[in-house]
């Protein structure tokens, strides 16, 4: 029986999702973070690894669930180790890290995929498929929201230099949908109140980001990190010339729950609404293409895009100004890495 | 001036508008008014619906066969319907004729037309509203009521939703570049942006549009029919209005509008047209509208304005305010840059 072998680098808030999901899987977990390491492992028992060295002596798949601008030194680690990779959104802190991180891994042959888990919903995995089916015809008009609570105050989410900041962080998972559904992006404008002030988002922000796709059609993306006890939700309407397809979060109809004395404050990841985590779903797919099989259903070059786009929403929001992707823009996107020969035996 | 008993003589100029309908509908049942109508360009419309005698017959409402006949017979007011380029000149001629004007929106399809017909109700002392009937729903208000209270901290955006169905069968005009101004930007930007104006209080500083004519490419359809505009405020707030004509013919409703406003302190969202009872009948979904009858609301405030000779809101200066946005959108869709609107920015 194949024994994965897992280096969970990371023991923040996601963390405890990609365990779980792990953990289903049937893998041996060894983690590594210079905080909190001790308290996940005894918390799901879990090895833990002295430093990264230690870890990639004891594994064959690199996890890495980390803030956002550790991403590239670690994945440029394990990719020289010659490990698979699975890399948290975004997929490095900026667009020059992730072309590094996807310029590496398809030198070394190894495989690497961004979390963008966003895929891997029931709900807007349908979507994109209904559309690819042809059933509502050409998408025209595409919105997307996204709201819940901001981050811990103080913390490096709020820092654009650090990887952070309420586009990078939260919107990535809608321009990257946006651009899966709709297609190539040509042109980006973005708006967001109250403005970043020497690289730092306040702490209650909305920002707003218009896409042009290749194919016309045109999206909106909006994300809201809002007081503590904003409710989750997302929500997605795809308008086609032949219909029309969309979602909104926590009303799917499966359940409703009143509880007037729970306090609400502890939303930062969308409910569970299916048996299987959408976690577990993702990592179970990068696991079969770590073993031969079919490539997932994000690509490295998928990481890439979405941190461009998220950098160049940015930077309209700082011009004032629409910005124009040329043709080529992601010329610096590897083609899908070569497939790995082998499995992922120990 | 009053006719019989002192009911206000009413004329209902031109049925190119539906709502037109719903007007002379709701005002034939009233017993305080005197109505007439005409609808003397009906003849010549390029869609097969009823115009002119026939609807009005329909309708049972007295039909004149001319203006001419309309301002000789002496209203006290107007409701102006015709096509968006013809406002103007049905204006004037009312204002000239002192009688009060109740105008479709939008104001005009152009700036200089705006102008001019504010000037002629300026010079006549006549009142000039603009049908934005939505300012006068339950939730609307109920919203503003929490924004103004602070309810919601300081606002930081808003995303406004009217979608809709293609105003195509019916009533051709609505796509006919001159006599409509345009196509969806110009049909269902100004709804949101009259709630916005009397939101905000404040005018909008800068407008980015994008543009598509996905949507019913088949139908040859020469103006815009999908549409995003996003706006800037003095304050800093952001927002974005979805004008598309997205809602597919087989829809069981004609679309809606929605109102996503975000504050520092929470979030409010409205759908005051979502009210509904829902089934299926022997054809699909049934969707039967419950919500109070905006327009029955509307008319009484233009009455009560008319007859108290108080001046009524929305007035012809946020008819205006408004039209700088969409003639803005319309602008900035060409170049895809933000225009400014000669305001101060955050």
């Amino acid at each position: 029986m194949t024994s994965l072998r897992v280096g969970l680098v990371g023991a923040g808030g996601i963390s405890h999702v990609h365990v779980a999901a792990w953990q289903a899987l049937g893998a041996d977990i060894t983690v590594y973070s210079p905080a909190g390491a001790d308290a996940l492992a005894a918390q799901y028992g879990l090895s833990v690894a002295k430093d990264i060295a230690d870890l990639l002596a004891r594994v064959d798949i690199v996890d890495i669930v980390t803030p956002s601008p550790a991403h590239k030194p670690l994945a440029l680690a394990a990719i020289k180790a010659s490990k698979h990779l699975v890399c948290e959104k975004p997929l490095g802190a900026t667009r020059a890290d992730a072309s590094e991180i996807a310029r590496a891994a398809r030198e070394a042959g190894v495989q690497a995929y961004p979390a963008h888990v966003v895929r891997f919903f029931p709900e807007y995995a349908a979507i994109k498929a209904e559309i690819d089916a042809g059933r509502i015809g050409t998408p025209a008009v595409l919105r997307f929201t996204r709201t819940g609570q901001a981050p811990r105050a103080g913390s490096w989410f709020f820092s654009e230099p650090d990887g952070g900041g309420i586009v990078l962080d939260q919107m990535i998972h809608d321009l990257d949908q946006a651009r899966w559904m709709a297609g190539e992006v040509t042109q980006v404008y973005a708006v967001q109140n109250p403005p970043t002030v020497d690289g730092v988002v306040p702490g209650i922000v909305t920002a707003q980001v218009v896409l042009t796709h290749a194919g016309g059609a045109i999206s909106h993306v909006q994300g809201v990190w809002g007081p503590p006890g904003t409710t989750f939700r997302t929500s997605v309407e795809v308008a086609g010339d032949a219909g029309s397809i969309g979602y909104e979060s926590p009303d799917d109809g499966s359940i409703r729950v009143e509880l007037p004395a729970a306090r609400n404050d502890t939303n930062y990841l969308p409910p569970s609404t299916h048996s299987e985590s959408p976690y577990l779903t993702q990592l179970r797919e990068f696991v079969v293409a770590f073993a031969g099989g079919p490539a997932p259903r994000v690509s490295l070059g998928d990481g890439v895009a979405a941190v461009a786009l998220a950098e160049a929403a940015i930077a309209s929001i700082r011009s004032g100004l629409a910005v124009s992707l040329q043709d080529g823009v992601f010329d610096d996107r590897p083609d899908e890495p070569a497939l790995a020969t082998e499995g992922v035996e120990a | 001036m009053n006719g019989e008993a002192g009911r206000l003589k009413v004329a209902i100029l031109s049925f190119a508008h539906t709502h037109a309908l719903s007007y002379a509908r709701l005002l034939a049942a009233r017993d305080d008014i005197e109505l007439v109508a005409s609808d003397p360009n009906g003849r010549e419309a390029p869609d097969a619906a009823a115009r002119g005698a026939a609807l009005a017959a329909d309708l049972g409402v007295r039909y004149l066969e001319s203006y001419d006949d309309v301002f000789a017979w002496g209203p006290d007011a107007v409701i102006v319907t015709a096509e968006n380029a013809r406002h103007r000149e049905l204006v004037e001629r009312a204002a000239a004729a002192g009688a009060h004007i109740l105008c479709e929106k939008p104001l005009a399809t152009t700036l200089e037309d705006g102008q001019a017909m504010l000037a002629a109700v300026e010079a006549a002392r006549v009142r000039l509203m603009i049908a934005y009937p939505v300012r006068f729903s339950p939730s609307f208000v109920d919203a503003r009521a929490r924004v103004r209270s602070g309810q919601l901290g300081a606002v930081l955006g808003i995303l406004g939703t009217n979608n809709g169905k293609i105003p195509l069968a019916d009533r051709a005009w609505f796509t006919d570049q001159e006599l409509a101004g345009g196509g969806a930007l110009v049909d269902h930007v100004v709804h949101c942006a009259d709630l916005l104006d009397e939101l905000l209080g404040e005018p909008a500083a800068s407008v980015r549009a994008v543009s598509n004519r996905i949507l019913h490419a088949s139908r040859t359809v020469a103006v815009e029919t999908g549409g995003l505009v996003t706006l800037r405020y003095p304050s800093g707030v952001i927002a974005t209005i979805d004008c598309s004509w997205s809602v597919p013919d087989s829809a069981p409703t004609w679309g809606g509008l929605t109102l996503q406003i975000v504050g520092t302190k929470g979030i409010v969202t409205i759908a005051p047209f979502a009210q509904h009872v829902s089934g299926y009948d022997a054809t699909g979904p049934v969707f039967a509208s419950v919500s109070d009858d905006l327009d029955a609301a509307m008319l009484d405030t233009f009455l009560a304005a008319v007859r108290d000779n108080t001046h009524p809101q929305p007035d012809g200066a946020v008819g205006m305010r408004t039209l700088q946005i969409v003639d803005a959108a319309r602008r900035s869709a060409v170049t895809g840059q933000p225009v400014s609107l000669g305001r101060a920015m955050p």
